[in-house]
């Protein structure tokens, strides 16, 4: 699937608008798409008020989709999670992996005239990314300085070898690294300053109006510095946050675009039989998730591996997938994801055997008493996505049949949080993991020893394994793209084998468009992405 | 009728001063219950990726949040004092603000919900209790039982499938259209438009409260000797019924009105995330969801305010419609 190694010296050698045009334009003859035309305004609905429109505060995606639309990343990533041009036309690694120069566009220009410049990105990162992103903490101390070169050249290298740090600066979840005015920030607090809500950005739309409660609205930025781009004369982002009435609404036309995530999976099945909307089955795979069974290993019978994989023996994943998520999606074998085809490895997963559940539990010494019954469990889920809600209905359901009794705890999401992550107070939890872009950021943060702490989605399950951690520890260190998958197949043996978490499904990427909208989702991160390349064709 | 005299002026004054602790002693109880509810707004705040317990403590430390609850208590009744509602933490904005620029979506709803309600309640009731047992009452009175048992969450689906996907009346979501917005008179139609529905589902358990409400006491008033004196001496039967009989029989409706305010404005959190509708409600309930805790707070205090002027006011209309009631 990827060819090229890390650690190449390398040259971007696209040239943003000549060569991703001509890319454009053929896979739009490829799919017998209309040629692209200016004009017309794409709804877009959010699931809630974003907390600010930029990318620098949160996580939320809420926030990323205006967010991308106003600001530039330095680059993006296409469907092999390799970077591409945005911001930095060509970028230079050094052999050691440690220096990383990125060559900024000359034409760029703030949505208020002034030029962007290599010292904006020396801003944004030093004063604002490394300051205020929640996610900074994980990366930017491996970072030895982060600053401009020149005026359109901008550097910056490492303590020790970062093999995804690409890939991971190119992901709006994983580093937020939108590049911000440094002569709008200059001075103030980042995290107050009035441009959060009314955003001076470079992007290829500029900011118009936030209705608090109803609506932002973008405007098409004549001026922006990618020639013919964009297409789209407005965007506007719909708050809905009822799932229902959400989906009246983008049936009725009133909004054209539900993103992954809030497309209820038990309509898909009949969106896509209707010529009015286009699903889509792609757009999420940089930000690839799956559904676990976290497994709190610190005491009673879960401590007991072999207890564990009777769980994983017992429970029926198929039946999750066919009820769970009406048949949407594919069962997860592996702690990654299939999608990361490079490493992903499936060879160590637990065919349903409940026989063999019933011979591991009377091994690790939980015999069945007079009344049937080994042993109770409590599995804990958070309102808000039905499919984990009916997983452990499913769950409930297939561990009686071999002796467990299970309770299940319903909580809203922040006292799920409080529960499993903070207090650890549970012995099974029904959680989402993201697994991609890559490995490294997303799997690594939730099995490491390291991180069991006190905090929201890191290793809540207290599973500890000074030999994985080596693994760890060593992989994100190696440039050699075959060697770091090798480790990753060992670490997926290692995780399937200990099981702390058992991978339930994948969760489908799955996103509805109205008929009529070309190139609203063209990359891995489709959902959050900048649209700069949407089009309308009635 | 009574004119308002100097003594009921001095009554509204007693009552608004005798407010001021009751405000304090709400400000007190919602600050404990809502900081006693699980879940950490931080935790909120960084989105849907994990963060270190040193960044989740640097957010707790900006928003004063790692203090002892009594100082963060005292802290929050000074700013009161000073009309300062807070900063938001999921908005990050002055709360005030934040509720100012909701609140005119939320009183339009609710304003055209409560006078639809009380206006056809009131009249549906007269007309039932004129012809107990009759075709209107069975049909209006089956009405209202079923109006009054649906959920609103419910009935407000209900009605955007029916009204809005088949039949194609009407739009489901928001206070106006994104995709062309129109400006002046176009606008007020608009607005209008978006407005049925969401109106017509929140009056609904309304009106059946109401209706039910006037139609008994309706007919106990039309009982009363006084009512049959009155139709003795001759008066027209228009003017037994609206005068006479209605204006006695509505008390009751009134009072059950003023403490409906209170409900609405707990209802108005399910119609307006139904209908996608700009409000209050809706920012209560994206507060609650985020554990916004100033948010919460400054909407609690605020509906607290409003409810007690609106009893205030009940009383007023009491005199008003009343020459019984006379405030010393």
């Amino acid at each position: 699937m990827l060819e090229s190694g890390w650690g190449v010296a390398r040259r971007g050698v696209l040239r943003m608008s000549g060569a991703a045009l001509a890319f454009g334009a053929h896979h739009a003859h490829a799919q017998g798409k209309p040629a692209p035309r200016r004009g017309g305004t794409l709804i877009i609905a959010l699931e809630g008020e974003p907390g600010s429109l930029t990318a620098h505060l949160a996580t939320d995606t809420a926030a990323l989709i205006p967010a991308t639309n106003l600001f530039n990343g330095l680059i993006g990533l296409d469907l092999n999670f390799e970077p591409t041009p945005d911001l930095a036309e060509t970028w230079t690694i050094s052999p050691d992996g440690l220096t990383y120069v990125f060559e900024l566009a000359r034409n760029a220009k703030w949505h208020d005239g002034k030029p962007v410049t290599a010292e904006d990105a020396e801003y944004t990162f030093n004063e604002i990314i490394a300051k205020v992103h929640p996610r900074a903490s994980a990366w930017w101390p491996n970072v030895a300085h982060a600053k401009a070169i020149g005026p359109n050249s901008f550097e910056i290298k490492l303590k020790a070898p970062f093999a995804p740090f690409l890939t991971m600066l190119g992901s709006q979840l994983g580093a937020g690294a939108l590049i911000m005015p440094k002569h709008v920030y200059l001075g103030t607090d980042p995290k107050t300053n009035a441009a959060n809500q009314r955003p001076i950005g470079s992007g290829p739309f500029k900011f118009v109006k936030w209705e608090k409660g109803n609506f932002v609205e973008l405007v098409r930025n004549d001026q922006y510095w990618k020639p013919n781009l964009p297409y789209l004369d407005r965007i506007v982002m719909k708050i809905a946050a009822d799932p229902a009435s959400r989906l009246l609404a983008f049936e009725r036309a009133e909004i054209d675009f539900l993103h992954w995530y809030i497309v209820p999976y038990d309509q898909v099945a009949r969106l896509r039989k209707d010529k009015r909307y286009q699903i889509i089955d792609s757009g999420g795979e940089a930000a690839a998730t799956n559904g676990f069974m976290l497994m709190n290993v610190r005491g009673g019978p879960l401590q007991d591996a072999r207890v564990r994989r009777a769980l994983a023996h017992a429970i029926n994943r198929e039946d999750i997938r066919a009820k769970g998520l009406f048949g949407e999606g594919k069962v997860a074998k592996s702690p990654v994801s299939s999608g990361l085809g490079w490493i992903f490895t499936d060879k160590h997963d637990y065919a349903l055997d409940v026989t063999k559940a019933n011979a591991l539990l009377d091994e690790a010494g939980h015999r069945r008493g007079a009344d049937g019954k080994r042993f109770p469990l409590r599995l804990a889920w958070a309102t808000g996505r039905d499919y984990e809600g009916r997983a452990a209905e499913i769950i409930k359901d297939n561990l009686r049949g071999v002796g467990i009794d299970v309770t299940i705890q319903t909580f809203d999401r922040l006292t799920f949080i409080d529960r499993v992550f903070r207090n650890w107070d549970f012995d099974l939890a029904n959680q989402l993991f993201t697994t991609g872009p890559d490995p490294t950021i997303s799997v690594t943060p939730r099995f490491h020893t390291d991180q069991i702490k006190k905090a929201p989605f890191v290793n809540a399950m207290g599973y500890s394994n000074r030999d994985l951690d080596a693994l760890f520890d060593a992989e994100s260190k190696q440039l050699d793209r075959g060697k770091r998958a090798e480790m990753w197949r060992s670490i997926q043996e290692i995780l399937m084998r200990d099981l702390p978490a058992l991978p339930l499904y994948e969760v489908p990427i799955v996103q509805a468009l109205s008929a009529g909208f070309y190139d609203v989702v063209t990359g891995p991160q489709g959902y959050i992405e900048n649209r700069e390349r949407a089009y309308f064709v009635k | 009728m009574t004119t308002l005299g100097g003594a009921t002026f001095f009554y509204v004054l007693r009552r608004l001063a005798q407010a001021v602790p009751l405000v304090f002693v709400i400000i007190l109880i919602n600050f404990l219950l809502v900081h006693a509810a699980p879940g950490d707004p931080v935790d909120f705040l960084i989105g849907s990726m994990e963060a270190t317990p040193e960044f989740l403590a640097q957010l707790r430390a900006e928003f004063g949040l790692d203090q002892p609850i009594g100082i963060q208590l005292v802290k929050y009744v000074l700013k009161i004092v000073q009309f300062d509602l807070g900063y938001s933490l999921r908005f990050r904005q002055p709360v005030l603000e934040l509720i100012v620029s909701r609140l005119p979506a939320t009183m339009l709803l609710m304003g055209t919900a409560l006078v639809l309600s009380s206006v056809v309640g009131i009249l549906l009731g007269t007309l039932a209790a004129l012809r107990p047992y009759s075709k209107l009452d069975h049909a209006a009175t089956f009405t209202a039982l079923a109006g009054y048992s649906m959920p609103v969450f419910w009935l407000g689906q209900i009605v955007l499938i029916v009204f809005s996907l088949h039949l194609n009346w009407f739009p489901t979501q928001g206070l106006y259209s994104l995709r062309a917005p129109s400006e002046g008179w176009g606008r007020i139609v608009d607005i209008a438009h978006h407005l049925t529905l969401p109106a017509l589902t929140y009056s609904v358990y309304h009106l059946a409260l109401i209706y039910r409400l006037t139609r008994v006491k309706m007919q106990e008033t039309l009982a009363l000797d006084f009512v049959t004196t009155a139709r003795a001496k001759g008066v027209s039967e228009p003017r037994v019924v609206l005068v006479h009989a209605l204006r006695n029989a509505v008390l009751p409706v009134v009072t059950v009105i003023g403490l409906n305010f209170g409900f609405m404005l707990a209802g108005s959190v399910l119609t307006e995330t139904v209908f996608a509708w700009p409000g209050m409600g809706r920012l209560l309930y994206e507060a609650i969801q985020a554990r916004d805790y100033p948010v919460l707070m400054g909407l609690f205090t605020v509906l607290s305010v409003m409810v007690i002027l609106v009893n205030v006011m009940t009383d007023v209309v009491y005199a008003v419609i009343d020459p019984r009631v006379v405030y010393r």
